[in-house]
């Protein structure tokens, strides 16, 4: 009688109601799954910021310079008319630093005073005077960078308070710091040097130009090379190629080259480009071609997985239409596959313009001044820059570095931005 | 880039003949001579363009690789015999000058009278050259685009034709994977064969001790170097076990999220975003881990009572995962955004919640590309270099522990190919072997991948 | 379709931007110099003062470590080997002889200074006082057993005060170069076979038995407290200051340079201090070369005057801008000979050098 009695329910049991029991323990499984998903997308951004602020916060500094307010005479006899490379324009400066301090007699400590600005200040004149040479026989007051150490101590990055023999300033010059300060005549200003000028071992001359030019023509490279070489071996691979053991050997070896490290592309580039083909050493083309085969099997492998999610059904249509199979790729399957396409090309371009071991063998990690300005010349890039900075010993290229760095990613938004705009174009959802 | 003025020139050249294919095969169309026409005019008027364009670049190429070898030697040929009887490496020195010259670049020294005659002569022979590969190429193009132009007619099958081309040329681009696959493999293997002759295979592949501490010099015997290649090895997939393990759960939620639940809005800023992970420079990361992550996990670890190396395998891993991220994130995205929006709405047509569709409807039919995602993941977390040289360190130990330190192949390479030792030495050619040694080990991690995605994959529609 | 056109249009610039460089047959207007990562601070500061004082365009210089740096200058003579190479030790008769063979007959030695390596620890721990033989027996694979004897017993020391009751009670933990580096060998020759050379037996050993005295002496044990960091100097000092406990092994220039958050540890009752290493009483210093292809001086703009700057008393000199970078100074007789040399381009014979 109690089953009997049951027996409604037990109907009920059979249809609704398992959907009624379980709806709650899935709707709460729905929400817990939604949520893990919010919290991994905000987890992976959440990290994004904290390196952002992490980043911004050492570098930002780097972004002003300590200068030096000097009234320069520049006293005709002083110069010859015919070799205006030739005078002593560290002597304008020295003349300048001891009209500020007159009582300074001392040998050792006239080099000292000397020492606040920086040892480019001589060179800067040169090149006003080169440029403008009605400047001979005028006296100006021009602001001239500082050592790094003066703008290390203004930003606050040198303790006064440890003892003098810690210190690479001693007391007697933080005491002429002070009275320039005083003065107004030592100030933070904006370093448009960081910008416009390229490598140096002095931290307040040194600058990212000839890393940026660098890099802008590697990646110029890269881009023209591995993008359509890339897609089109995706497009060959997936809809030409025969299914054979010889195309499962590509496609095993495409995702092998994936793991091989950075660096081994470099010695590669080594023997191949600059020892067979004999292109010239540290050019950003060699760069590029040797980043092109590193980012070449992300890409392609991004292509395909985006080949392979366009469904048959678009093509078959095509197909029966009547189009070639050429024109089905190009008309149909391809702008509904860039979207992934570009993800790949983003990813792997964005990996290639922060690599830097493959460089190391190909001579691109190196000391160069001048910028760049064609394919064959030395050249280096932004993280090589980046790299060679974190090592250097003095305390002023931290900040350098972070802002480096800060210029890098900002590259890289605009690139990443770019792609953003393109992909939204081409994408679809069908 | 005056070099890229032939080219350029080609190009335009190339799609004026485009332009002249095209009228003409619709003039004849339009005049309906000769009946129907087999490929639409934009294919005949291509025809034309690419028979313009690959003579003239042969011509162009062959002028490029052949005319500076073809001057100097025959500018050498005129130099006085004692100048030339020299070693190889000073006749590259003196063909340097001669450049030098040419291209009137300050030289040191005064300059030889000879050499500078030889300068003068370079420059005219050059300048001659370069006007009769102009002439050649133009030639060349116009004379095979004509032919070309000539045949258009009804019968002329031009998009067969255009598409061979376009056909072999994707099969040449997916050649030079391949190649590159060959060069590494034939840079890397020499340097190794002369390090196992040094070092037997087998002390190398089982040997458990990894301490390359030779003497860097002749007389410095004593310290021996042992180059078992276990550890090291260990070490590397410990550290990329670790990154997959952040990456991949992380990865495979967020790109659900962003293609399943997220607005487009947020979709559109999230997921570049996320790919900017990817973009970091990897020194960055490389201080991020050494400076950040591993002090505070060290804290941790020694307020929990375990005792933690300061170059810890979990801290390079950590940050390794994340920079990996975008790669099982973006791609996934992608590949589930494209499955077909029917599958979904069966699904849901029979009650299921979206979380039920995505775990069981979604997720499968874009497994082949989300496993394509997490490969590549995880083959960029063996080839990372950077981030592994700065925070993993260079103690090779064999451990199952991640708070110890352990190295990986990378940082291994990376140490004894900028290292101030003899290049000859097996030091630095152990690198060579680590190198190789990878590629074996992840090719044969890939051929496995393979087939397993090969058996669980699943066709749809 | 017009993507189509697009992307040919791509592929071909792509093609003739490939190509086209190779057109370039060009010759080199600067010099070229690569090799040792020590030097690179001292030689990028000369070439850049070089660069701006002269009319030459200012020298490439790449950082490839000393073994990378020969093994490219002594691939031959042409344009396209580098000119200079800078090494933190001497060539190597091997290597001198790979010259030989590929026609890189002259080449001439310059020494340009010394490098201090520097033991040093975070401010915020006392400052250590280590004889060369705490080094030795803190780091050594194997030590004499501490019971006495002539025997050898793997490393059993775990902390600083076990090795010498003086020190601190802190566990050993040292972070320094690899063993592929320049540094790391200089550190073993000088301070760890001088530590191992204050036991008379093992000293004995070198006469008797030189291959064993150096498997004593050389071998850095490998149980974890001596921490092989890689060759970035300033990180293994953002460590040094992320963990109080640690000791460092780095050049001189380093400690120059962040003497407010990290000290210097005595050796041998020795401060390292620029003026300690310059008269030679702080132990530890090893000098830094580097080496001029002779063929190519006169071929290649620049190479004498290159070499004028860098021998000049204003670079190298004691109140020189390269001593304000770090480097150590020789003395002026030293200089003296080594810049006539060097003027004179006097060939290397490397028999007579008696490595």
């Amino acid at each position: 009688m109690k089953k009997h009695g049951a027996m409604p329910g037990k109907e009920k049991v059979t249809a609704m109601d398992v959907v009624q029991k379980g709806l709650a323990r899935r709707y709460r499984r729905e929400r817990w799954f939604r949520r893990m998903g919010l919290a991994a997308v905000l987890a992976s951004i959440g990290f994004l910021g904290l390196l952002f602020v992490s980043i911004i916060g050492n570098g930002w500094s780097a972004f002003t310079q300590a200068e030096v307010l000097l009234d320069i005479d520049f006293a005709a006899a002083q110069f010859d008319v015919d070799n205006l490379a030739r005078a002593n324009y560290g002597a304008l400066v020295k003349k300048s630093l001891q009209k500020l301090f007159p009582g300074v007699k001392d040998r050792r400590q006239k080099r000292k005073l000397y020492r606040l600005v920086s040892s480019g200040a001589a060179f800067i004149l040169q090149k006003m005077v080169m440029q403008d040479t009605s400047l001979i026989g005028t006296s100006r007051r021009i602001w001239l960078p500082a050592d790094d150490e003066v703008d290390m101590l203004l930003k606050g990055y040198i303790s006064r308070s440890v003892p003098e023999s810690q210190r690479r300033l001693t007391d007697r010059q933080i005491g002429w710091i002070d009275r320039l300060i005083a003065d107004g005549r030592l100030k933070k200003r904006f370093n448009t040097t960081f910008f416009t000028a390229g490598d140096s071992r002095e931290p307040e001359l040194a600058g990212i130009r000839g890393a940026v030019a660098g890099s802008l023509l590697t990646m110029l490279v890269t881009l023209l090379l591995s993008f359509p070489v890339g897609v089109a071996t995706a497009v060959y691979l997936e809809e030409f190629a025969p299914r054979n053991r010889w195309t499962d050997l590509i496609e095993v070896n495409i995702n092998n080259l994936a793991a091989v490290p950075s660096i081994v592309f470099g010695l590669l580039g080594l023997a191949f480009f600059l020892g067979v083909l004999g292109l010239p050493r540290s050019s950003p083309l060699v760069g590029g071609l040797v980043l092109t085969l590193m980012t070449l099997p992300t890409i392609i492998i991004a292509s395909r997985a985006s080949l392979k999610s366009v469904p048959p059904s678009i093509r078959e249509a095509a197909l029966g239409i009547g189009a070639s199979k050429m024109q089905v790729i190009v008309h149909h399957v391809l702008p509904l596959a860039m979207p992934g396409m570009m993800t790949g090309t983003i990813i792997g371009m964005a990996q290639a313009l922060g690599e830097t071991a493959p460089l190391l063998m190909i001579g691109m990690v190196a000391f160069i001044v001048d910028v760049p300005t064609g394919l064959t010349d030395p050249a280096t890039v932004l993280p090589v820059q980046i790299y060679l900075w974190a090592d250097a010993p003095e305390r002023a290229f931290v900040e350098r570095t972070a802002a480096a760095i800060m210029v890098l990613l900002a590259f890289l938004i605009c690139m990443n931005g770019l792609a953003v705009y393109l992909r939204r174009k081409f994408e679809r959802r069908w | 880039m005056s070099s890229l003025f032939y080219p350029l020139i080609l190009l335009l050249l190339a799609s004026v003949a485009f332009g002249q294919g095209k009228r003409r095969a619709f003039a004849m169309a339009a005049r309906k001579s000769g009946g129907r026409f087999h490929s639409r005019p934009w294919y005949h008027g291509m025809l034309v363009a690419l028979w313009c364009l690959i003579p003239g670049l042969l011509v162009y190429i062959l002028w490029i690789c052949f005319a500076d070898t073809l001057i100097t030697r025959m500018v050498l040929h005129d130099l006085p015999r004692e100048m030339l009887a020299r070693s190889a490496g000073q006749k590259t020195l003196l063909i340097n000058d001669l450049h030098n010259l040419v291209a009137g670049h300050v030289a040191a020294r005064n300059i030889d009278p000879v050499l500078q005659r030889a300068a003068d002569h370079y420059r005219v022979l050059q300048n001659t050259g370069r006007l009769i590969m102009a002439v050649l190429m133009l030639a060349a193009a116009v004379l095979s685009a004509s032919l070309v132009y000539f045949r258009i007619g009804p019968d002329l099958r031009a998009r067969n034709k255009v598409e061979r081309i376009a056909r072999i040329s994707l099969l040449l681009s997916s050649t030079v994977a391949v190649l590159t696959t060959i060069g590494i493999v034939l840079s890397v293997l020499f340097e190794s064969i002369r390090f196992f002759r040094q070092i037997p295979v087998t002390d190398f592949l089982f040997g458990l001790k990894w301490s390359p501490q030779m003497a860097m010099r002749a007389d410095q015997v004593g310290s021996s170097g042992s180059f078992g290649a276990v550890p090291v090895l260990a070490g590397t997939f410990m550290i990329s076990g670790i990154a997959l393990a952040v990456a991949v759960p992380v990865g495979l939620m967020s790109a659900i999220y962003l293609s399943e639940y997220a607005g487009s809005r947020v979709r559109t800023w999230a997921k570049p975003a996320m790919e900017i992970l990817a973009g970091v420079p990897t020194v960055v990361y490389g201080f991020f881990a050494a400076l950040v992550v591993a002090p505070s996990i060290r804290d941790l670890g020694t307020m929990a009572g375990l005792e933690v190396s300061s170059e810890s395998a979990l801290a390079a891993g950590l940050v390794m995962g994340i920079m990996i991220i975008p790669f099982v994130s973006s791609l996934s995205d992608d590949v589930i955004n494209a499955v077909p929006q029917s599958l979904r709405d069966g699904s849901y047509g029979l009650g299921a919640t979206r979380s039920e569709t995505i775990v069981h409807v979604v997720l499968p039919a874009a497994l082949p590309g989300i496993v394509g995602g997490i490969l590549l993941a995880a083959s960029r977390a063996i080839g990372e270099t950077m981030i592994v040289v700065m925070a993993a360190g260079l103690s090779a130990r064999l451990t199952a522990n991640p708070l110890e330190a352990v190295t990986t192949v990378t940082v291994q390479i990376v140490t004894l190919l900028v290292g101030d030792q003899e290049f000859d030495s097996p030091k630095t050619l152990a690198a060579f072997a680590l190198g190789l040694l990878l590629f074996v080990v992840t090719l044969i991690l890939n051929v496995v991948a393979l087939h397993v995605v090969r058996r669980y994959r699943e066709e749809y529609e | 379709m017009l993507s189509k056109d697009a992307c040919r249009a791509i592929v071909l610039l792509a093609v003739a931007l490939a190509v086209s460089p190779a057109a370039a047959g060009q010759g080199r207007d600067y010099i070229s110099i690569v090799g040792s990562s020590t030097v690179y601070p001292f030689a990028t500061t000369v070439a850049e003062q070089f660069g701006k004082t002269t009319r030459f365009k200012t020298p490439k210089i790449e950082s490839t470590g000393s073994g990378g740096g020969m093994k490219l200058f002594c691939a031959g003579l042409g344009i396209e080997t580098p000119d200079i190479t800078n090494a933190s030790r001497r060539i190597k008769k091997s290597e001198y002889a790979t010259c030989r063979k590929n026609g890189v007959r002259e080449i001439t030695e310059v020494k340009i200074g010394y490098d201090g390596i520097v033991l040093a620890n975070s401010k915020e721990a006392p400052r250590m006082n280590l004889s060369k033989r705490d080094i030795f027996l803190a780091l050594a694979a194997r030590v004499p057993a501490p019971d006495g004897g002539e025997k050898l017993v793997a490393n059993p020391y775990r902390t600083w005060k076990e090795v010498d009751p003086a020190l601190p009670d802190t566990r050993i933990e040292v972070l320094g170069p690899p063993p592929t580096s320049g540094t790391r060998d200089a550190f073993v020759e000088l301070a760890m076979q001088g530590g191992c050379s204050t036991f008379a037996w093992i000293k004995t050993l070198k006469k008797t038995d030189k291959a064993r005295f150096k498997g004593i002496c050389h071998t850095i044990r490998e149980d974890g407290a001596y921490i092989e960091a890689g060759e970035n100097d300033n990180l293994i000092v953002q460590k040094l200051e992320a963990n109080p406990r640690a000791l460092g092994i780095f050049g001189f220039s380093f400690l120059d340079q962040n003497g407010d958050r990290i000290q210097g540890s005595l050796v041998d009752g020795e401060a390292p201090t620029f003026e300690n290493i310059a008269s030679g009483s702080y132990p530890v210093s090893r000098p830094l070369f580097f080496y001029i292809k002779d063929a190519h001086v006169g071929v290649i703009p620049g190479m004498r005057e290159y070499v004028a700057e860098f021998t000049s008393d204003r670079a190298w000199g004691e109140d020189g801008y390269l001593a304000d970078k770090g480097l150590i100074p020789m003395s002026a007789g030293e200089r003296q000979r080594y810049a006539a040399d060097a003027a004179a381009l006097k060939p290397l014979i490397l028999d007579d050098a008696g490595n």
